[in-house]
């Protein structure tokens, strides 16, 4: 046997609540591998507040801290603090919620917790709806997607919220995005953030297979072509907002070819799809300008 | 150290007394002095703990719900509409189990905006399952800190305390101040034995079938049985250690009273000073403060009352469509022990001055009034 | 296995939500409809090996840098990797996968590399095992030979190999020049073949004259043949004996053994095989002007496609479509060939168009040499009617190299006809195996399922397209000056780089994809392979669509 590519440590364990394929389950595992038992996690209303299983038991063996749907972040920073004043600094206290959780009800905790640089990292797990409830739109609902609330006749017309973009705007020493298509990428980025002392805040594209009328076996592979597709970059902005690193070492796929197994946008019509698939990439322009520029200012260079 | 000082910050005393670890606070009227000592307080290191300075009410109750879930011992300060915002938070803190203190400066809810005071902000949080202390004066509020926190860390249930809107928070009284050292005896420091620690790994709050949900409930409410005994216990003990005693009510001159004036917070005293003079008129009347509506000391109220020919409850709060919540509350703890006439005032809403005068005209309408209809009376409305 | 905590009374309970175990009561496995089963495939390159050489292991053996084993397991199936791995036509390239995603893997490099590596290292090859009582003949030393009796003697069988010449090698030797095989390499490979167990060596003994093998029959367990193909055939015209003519083996024989030979002169070949293509390279490097006449077109010429282009990268000349009609000769000296001029007709039983003479058009050509180059046969003299023969080769039943006579087997060129030096190879193995299975009374393994497999059945994904990396070689211009190997192995760096390009079809390699993605923590990865916990895999079936290589299949629940 070779090497293990990742951490062999299981912090996550079988039995859970997750559906078959579930990519929220994936990105939990492998953040679980980069940080290790020293961590405490707080995790608000999603799916995750499921998947952990019931009372009184747990699939997780790290300590969790259940909280309500708004509060990930402000309870994290409460639970750090408890923790110094306690003397222990060395755990890693990680706030872990879906996207409703971050881009919506959550999003003025977080911002207050980010604002003040409390000593966490922010994890939203993104699978772009309100699961937990039944596939209810959010605001990181991609334009196009079906959702219960956003039916097929009515489909979201409204671009996904940049949440990166407002974090950025908080000045926090890190950000990055990750997909659980690519593991080793997610664990680096968990250890990075892990060092760094301040709110970090990473958002890891969880594809759904219940939510996204995926086939459970291409969550993997809706990880990997939502980058490839430019559809979700990968990058990690340092230096309080100043540095925009963004990944572009792949080999581009399409937008259609992303979507295709998903039934969530399976009513767009061709000339939707194509409409769609150029604001991504202009989006993906607009990103790698914005790198460009912020590595041309003078003095913000690494 | 005897000290004149606003009730604001008698309670800032306390918490410094109380060491407390983590604070997490949001301004609001009339609260603010609480915030503003407590931050200079832990700026100046007289207070060795966390401040966290949240951006909501709600976020600083899951703060202190955080900080206290990690085993730290947890502060914050609140009113009115601060108050309901933390509305999911504070029954997050007795699900959870957590001995979280909150003072609550009782102010009056808008629309209109008012910031005056009334109870009717931590009354509509009765029923969430926070012991309530309803304190009289500055040294009070002080004093209830320490205990709050001895009784909440001995039944794992939070500790509201309430003070009345500038009555209290803005008036400048003497009081005693608490040194740390001396109470560091009646409060040890709070070590907790379960809490967020990856040496003991445990997931708090999972999902819970109706298979579990009633028993957890109902331990609940066991704590709450229980927490009529601390109370004493650790009113008592509080005394024989500084000197002031607490206790769950505090009658006054009620042995061979016909009528007993109920009342709580600020009003206690005004009422006090009416009764006084109302025995030098020979009128056989008393007065009963209650100090903790949550639990509520069914026994000492209904020992007290029943021995008395007419029960006035008066009420700086108003529970629509039934009546004042004090009121309520005295006639279930009679109920089926007696059947003198209870009846109910409505007053001081919005801080409107209950001054003596007022519960003189109460009181001497108390005792016209018999078994009136409606059994709900409001004082001072401009009809 | 935890069980689920139940709670009789509350006062069992903690007073907190909080739990106390895990949750491995919960047997999400009864979830699944469909299972996901470990399942390797053979990949294609291994069927695609004559002597079925296990690649796919190998390779993966290299990129663990476990050189030693990766040797140990190709010589498993062939025993001389440094020959093949610079003579073989190389069918398992043309199977490999990823021939259908960029280029094919250079297995060939790879495999020479790691045989280069074995004769740099003797001491890789394992003691033989515990001499046994019985004795094998083997008759002739080309690569069946050899093979036959490296599987006999590392089995611990006693062989005797009989050669007729003074060296042993057979085409390895006399037939392919050095600028492709190199004398110290061929030696090496027998040394070490040698050297492998209790072998002994009787050269320039012709077997069926100077020992009968009636007499190999009666002092021998049982006899492997594997005489070749030592026979030019002739072209069957006038003046083929006449001075200037001369068989290209006879030519390679010579130049094989160092003779000085002057060639400066106008030469001919007539043929299109490898022999042709040898031939033509050797003379063109002792300094002919060379043409190859060959009576169909490139396409069809059997030699190895890379030899014919290096050929004419060093100035061979081709002349397609013709055939010599007559050989002209003055003095009983070589001078001019008559050509007839010929076009492609039907195609014959090879699958080939036939060459058909066009009428009438003919063309002479000055000629001072003239080597034939249209194939070998056998010399079956001695052999005969003692075992059965068919089309001047020697028949066998099955794939074992069974002849009529139960102890006597065959294998080579001399029961296939010209073919390769791997088949050869592998069918000395096969033989050799086949007689120890009779020694041992054991059965037959049953014969390998083949499986389809194709880049469908690749999740390319996970590779990123990049060019075969090729053997770092002289100039052509240096190369055409002498007899200088052309090419070289790898450099641990280029290895490392090709080997990295092998997609390890339908074989686990232990990527750890299956085990990294599963989200139910389902996947147990062991010392040596992975284990799916049937009492949690929910059937997501991400493990198998994730896997790069096909190696789980899917298995419907309950079957
Ligand atoms: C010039 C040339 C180039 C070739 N190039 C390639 C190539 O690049 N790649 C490839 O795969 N194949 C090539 N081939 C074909 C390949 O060499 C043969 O298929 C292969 O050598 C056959 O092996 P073998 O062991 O059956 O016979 P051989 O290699 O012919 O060996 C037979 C041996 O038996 C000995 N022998 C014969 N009769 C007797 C007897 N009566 N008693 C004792 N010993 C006897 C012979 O002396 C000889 O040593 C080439 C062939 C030729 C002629
Ligand atoms: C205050 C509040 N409002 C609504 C809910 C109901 N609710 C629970 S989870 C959820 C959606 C969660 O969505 P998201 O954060 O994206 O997580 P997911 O379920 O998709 O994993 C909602 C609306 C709640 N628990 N609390
Ligand atoms: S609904 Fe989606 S995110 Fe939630 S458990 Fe199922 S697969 Fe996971
Ligand atoms: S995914 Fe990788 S480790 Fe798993 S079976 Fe396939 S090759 Fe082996
Ligand atoms: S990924 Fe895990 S749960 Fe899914 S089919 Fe494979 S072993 Fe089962
Ligand atoms: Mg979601």
């Amino acid at each position: 046997m070779r090497e293990a590519r990742i951490p062999t440590e299981e912090l996550m364990g079988s039995g859970h609540l997750a559906c078959q394929g579930c990519g929220a389950t994936i990105a939990m595992r492998f953040a679980l591998k980069a940080l290790g038992s020293k961590t405490i996690l707080v995790i608000p209303a999603c799916c995750w507040a499921v998947i952990d299983g019931t009372f009184p038991h747990s699939a997780v063996d790290v300590p969790i801290f259940h909280t309500a749907f708004e509060t990930a972040a402000v309870t994290a920073a409460g639970v750090k603090a408890g923790l110094e004043m306690r003397g222990d600094f060395e755990t890693t206290v990680v706030a872990w919620a879906g996207d409703g959780g971050t881009f919506d009800i959550g999003l003025q905790a977080l911002s207050g917790t980010a604002e003040r640089n409390d000593d966490i990292i922010y994890v939203c797990y993104d699978n772009e709806a309100y699961m937990n409830t039944g596939i209810q739109r959010s605001s990181s609902t991609p334009v196009g997607a079906w959702t219960t609330t956003t039916p097929v006749t009515n489909y979201k017309t409204r671009p996904k919220k940049n949440m990166i973009d407002i974090m950025a705007a908080h000045a926090i020493p890190y950000i990055a995005t990750a997909s659980v298509a690519y593991p080793e990428d997610l664990i680096r980025k968990f250890k990075k953030a892990k060092a760094i002392k301040g709110t970090k805040y990473i958002q890891i594209l969880a594809p759904c297979p219940t939510g996204w009328k995926l086939s459970p076996e291409l969550t993997i592979w809706a990880g990997r072509k939502a980058v490839t597709s430019k559809v979700y970059p990968m990058l990690e902005i340092t230096e309080n907002g100043n540095k925009l690193t963004v990944w572009k070492d792949f080999e581009a796929t399409s937008f259609k070819e992303y979507i295709k197994p998903q039934g969530r946008f399976r009513h767009l019509k061709e000339n939707e799809i194509e409409k769609i698939g150029k604001d991504v990439e202009s989006s993906w322009q607009r990103l790698l300008a914005r790198e460009k520029m912020l590595a041309s200012i003078p003095g913000l260079e690494a | 150290m005897k000290k004149v000082v606003m009730g604001n910050h008698a309670v800032s005393y306390g918490v410094r007394a109380s060491e407390v670890k983590v604070i997490s606070a949001y301004p609001v009227t009339p609260q603010t002095h609480i915030v503003e000592l407590l931050s200079e307080l832990v700026a100046n290191g007289e207070i060795d703990a966390k401040f966290i300075k949240v951006e909501s009410e709600h976020s600083a109750m899951a703060a202190c719900v955080g900080a206290s879930a990690a085993g730290s011992r947890t502060f914050t300060a609140t009113s009115s509409q601060g108050l309901l915002l933390m509305t999911e938070m504070l029954h997050w803190a007795v699900g959870a189990r957590l001995p979280i203190v909150l003072t609550n400066v009782n102010r009056a809810i808008g629309p209109p905006w008012s910031i005056w005071t009334d109870q009717n902000d931590s009354l509509s949080m009765r029923d969430v399952g926070w012991i309530q202390i309803y304190c009289e004066s500055n040294q009070e509020t002080q004093d209830a800190i320490p205990q709050a926190f001895k009784i909440a860390e001995e039944i794992n249930l939070p500790v509201m305390l309430v003070l009345d809107a500038f009555f209290l928070s803005h008036t400048y009284e003497i009081v005693d101040l608490l040194e740390t050292e001396q109470v560091r005896d009646f409060l040890p420091p709070y070590n907790p034995e379960i809490k967020l620690d990856t040496n003991d790994p445990h997931s708090f709050g999972n999902l819970s079938g109706p298979d579990y949900y009633m028993e957890l409930r109902y331990m609940i409410e066991e704590a709450m049985n229980d927490a009529r005994g601390v109370i004493k216990r650790v009113g008592k003990e509080f005394g024989e250690h500084f000197g002031r005693y607490y206790d769950m009510v505090v009658p006054y001159r009620c042995d061979d009273a016909d009528l007993i004036l109920v009342t709580s917070g600020t009003v206690a005293s005004t009422t006090r000073a009416v009764i006084d003079e109302m025995r030098d008129e020979g009128i056989k009347i008393g007065a009963l403060k209650i100090r903790v509506l949550r639990p509520f000391p069914f026994k000492e109220v209904s020992d007290i009352l029943c021995s008395t020919k007419k029960v006035a409850v008066l009420d700086r709060n108003i529970s629509f469509g039934n009546h004042g919540v004090f009121f309520q509350e005295v006639k279930s703890a009679l109920y089926g022990k007696t059947d003198i006439p209870i009846i109910g005032y409505i007053l001081g809403l919005g801080g409107r001055d209950v001054t003596p005068k007022v519960i003189r005209e109460v009181a001497d309408k108390a005792i016209k009034d018999k078994n009136p209809e409606p059994y709900i009376n409001w004082i001072g409305v401009k009809r | 296995m935890s069980k689920q905590i139940k709670f009789d009374s509350y006062r069992e309970m903690p007073i907190r939500s909080m739990t106390l175990d895990n949750m491995l009561w919960n047997k999400t496995g009864s979830w699944r409809n469909v299972k996901p089963v470990y399942d390797n495939k053979v990949s294609p390159c291994i069927l695609g090996c004559p002597a079925g050489e296990n690649i796919q292991h190998y390779i993966q053996l290299v990129i663990d840098k476990k050189y030693k084993e990766a040797w140990e397991t190709i010589i498993e199936s062939n025993p001389m990797p440094a020959v093949t791995g610079r003579v073989c036509s190389h069918p398992c390239m043309g199977k490999c996968t990823r021939g259908d995603y960029d280029e094919a893997v250079n297995i060939n490099a790879i495999e020479r590399t790691l045989g280069d590596m074995g004769i740099d290292n003797p001491g890789w090859m394992r003691e033989s095992e515990k001499t046994k009582k019985q004795k094998v003949a083997v008759i002739g030393s080309g690569p069946a030979g050899l093979s036959a009796a490296f599987y006999l003697a590392r089995a611990g069988y006693s062989v005797t190999l009989y050669e007729t010449e003074k060296a042993l090698g057979g085409v390895l030797r006399w037939g392919i020049p050095e600028y492709r095989l190199p004398n110290c390499v061929l030696d090496g490979v027998i040394e070490s073949i040698l050297n492998s167990g209790p072998i002994s060596v009787k050269t320039e003994t012709v077997v069926g004259k100077e020992i009968k093998l009636k007499e190999l029959e009666d002092n021998f367990d049982a006899i492997f043949i594997g005489i070749g193909l030592m026979e030019s055939r002739k072209l069957g015209i006038s003046n083929e004996d006449c001075e200037g003519v001369e068989s290209g083996l006879e030519y390679l024989k010579r130049v094989n053994s160092g003779d000085n030979l002057d060639s400066s002169k106008k030469t001919v070949v007539i043929g299109g095989g490898n022999t042709a293509m040898d031939v033509a390279r050797s003379a063109l490097r002792k300094g002919s002007d060379v043409t190859v006449v060959y009576r169909r077109t490139q396409a069809e010429m059997p030699a190895i496609a890379s030899e014919i282009e290096e050929a004419e990268k060093e100035g061979v000349n081709f002349r397609f479509l013709a055939a010599p009609k007559e050989i002209v000769a003055e003095g009983g000296k070589l001078s001019k060939v008559l050509f007839q001029e010929m076009e492609l007709g039907e195609p014959d039983e090879s699958g080939r168009r036939r060459p058909v003479p066009l009428e009438g058009k003919t063309f002479t050509m000055e000629v001072g040499r003239l080597f034939t180059a249209i194939g070998e046969r056998a010399d079956l003299d001695g052999f005969g009617p003692e075992v059965d023969t068919e089309w001047d080769l020697i028949k066998v039943n099955g794939e074992f190299g069974e002849t009529n006579k139960k102890n006597i087997f065959a294998g080579g060129d001399i029961v296939t006809g010209a073919a390769s030096v791997v088949e050869a190879v592998a069918a000395g193995r096969k033989a050799a195996e086949k007689i120890i299975r009779v020694f041992i009374g054991e059965a037959d393994p049953p014969k390998q399922e083949e499986t389809e497999f194709g880049i469908e059945n690749i999740n390319v994904d996970y590779f990123t397209k990049s060019n075969r990396t090729l053997n770092p070689r002289i100039s052509v211009e240096e190369a055409k000056k002498g007899f200088e190997e052309i090419l070289t192995g790898f450099d641990e760096q280029l290895l490392q780089k090709e080997v990295d390009r092998c997609f390890s079809c339908g074989v686990c390699n232990y990527c750890d994809n299956c085990w990294v993605y599963c989200p139910d923590t389902a996947i147990v990865r062991k010392d040596d392979r992975y284990e799916i916990d049937y009492d949690y895999c929910k059937g997501c079936l991400v493990c198998v669509e994730e896997c790069p290589r096909s190696a789980l299949s899917i298995e419907e629940e309950g079957k």
